[in-house]
């Protein structure tokens, strides 16, 4: 609640605030699902100032642990806006991006990246 | 639906695939090779565990997707080898692409005792569905949600947009804020 994320794709939206985590009563980690609040826009975007969106988060820093007892920790906090269907509202995402988002059924996010950490 | 299905498998005789449905030529380079030396290479071997490329294709030219593109991404990202996309005439034709493959899957494991069945993602809508079986993903899309997306730009112009290594590196660097009070920075003496 209430964290500011960066908007790593191209829909327009520069900044979100987080409103709801989807799942987890503890707050959303990596490869959640959060319902989020623009912030800060493009001026010509597909989403405005004020909208409320749905978001997966693909950058986190607090540390995720992964399966082979690794862990995956970023330097900022990333969102890619979806709908609610859970399709991507951009067409690009740009920046690193986890594997953990393959195992949360989030491929589609993953063939729009760049580059997978 | 499966009826309809079943029905169709049976009276379809066995088809070569029309290579004027082939877009990408890429495709053609990978596939050309992949003829002669399908049973002693690696790489298509791992493609076997769910789908593999040549059954991914013959259920979508059975299914009548238009448009179908393979992609190697072997060498651009080490989580996928192929990536194929396909187009569906509507969203209820993208929906019946996605079921076949699954029928496809299921038909291949049949007696087995536990089934492995790929992952879905979409399917509800019809815009937008990705199938992946391990090393094979498949999306199927319709019209406007492919040209919307522009997956083909991505990943075949994919190793020439690549940004370089060193400003991704400056990226996980923490930057020391600047001080311009007149305080001393904590704990510098």
């Amino acid at each position: 609640m209430r964290t500011v994320l960066k908007v790593v794709d191209n829909s327009g939206a520069k900044k979100v605030m987080c409103i709801q985590a989807l799942k987890g009563k503890k707050g959303a980690r990596l490869g959640d699902t959060i319902i989020a609040s623009v912030k800060e826009a493009m001026p010509n975007g597909k989403v405005k100032k004020g909208k409320v969106v749905y978001g997966v988060v693909v950058r986190a820093a607090m540390q995720r642990g992964r399966c082979d007892g690794s862990e995956v920790r970023f330097d900022d906090n990333a969102v890619v806006l979806v709908d609610k269907q859970g399709q991507p509202i951009g067409t690009r995402v740009f920046g690193p991006v986890p594997h953990e988002l393959r195992q949360k059924k989030h491929v589609k996010i993953l063939t729009l990246a760049e580059h997978i950490a | 639906m499966w009826a309809t299905l079943r029905s169709r498998y049976l009276h379809l005789s066995a088809k070569t695939l029309p290579s004027s449905s082939l877009t990408n030529g890429s495709w053609k380079l990978g596939f050309s090779g992949l003829n002669q030396t399908f049973s002693s290479s690696t790489v298509e071997r791992r493609s076997n565990e769910l789908l593999s490329l040549q059954e991914v294709e013959k259920v979508l030219s059975d299914v009548r997707a238009d448009d179908v593109a393979v992609v190697p991404v072997g060498n651009q990202c080490d989580w996928a080898d192929f990536m194929v996309i396909a187009t569906g005439r509507s969203q209820w034709h993208v929906k019946n692409i996605a079921q076949a493959l699954i029928y496809k899957v299921k038909q291949k494991q049949k007696g087995a005792k536990r089934m492995v069945l790929p992952s879905v993602q979409g399917q509800e809508t019809g815009k937008w569905i990705v199938i992946d079986s391990g090393r094979v993903i498949v999306h199927a899309l319709d019209e406007k949600a492919r040209a919307y997306y522009n997956l083909e730009n991505l990943w075949t112009a994919k190793p020439a947009q690549k940004e370089p290594v060193e400003e991704l590196t400056k990226v996980f660097v923490k930057v020391r804020r600047i001080n311009n009070s007149k305080k001393p920075a904590q704990g510098s003496d």
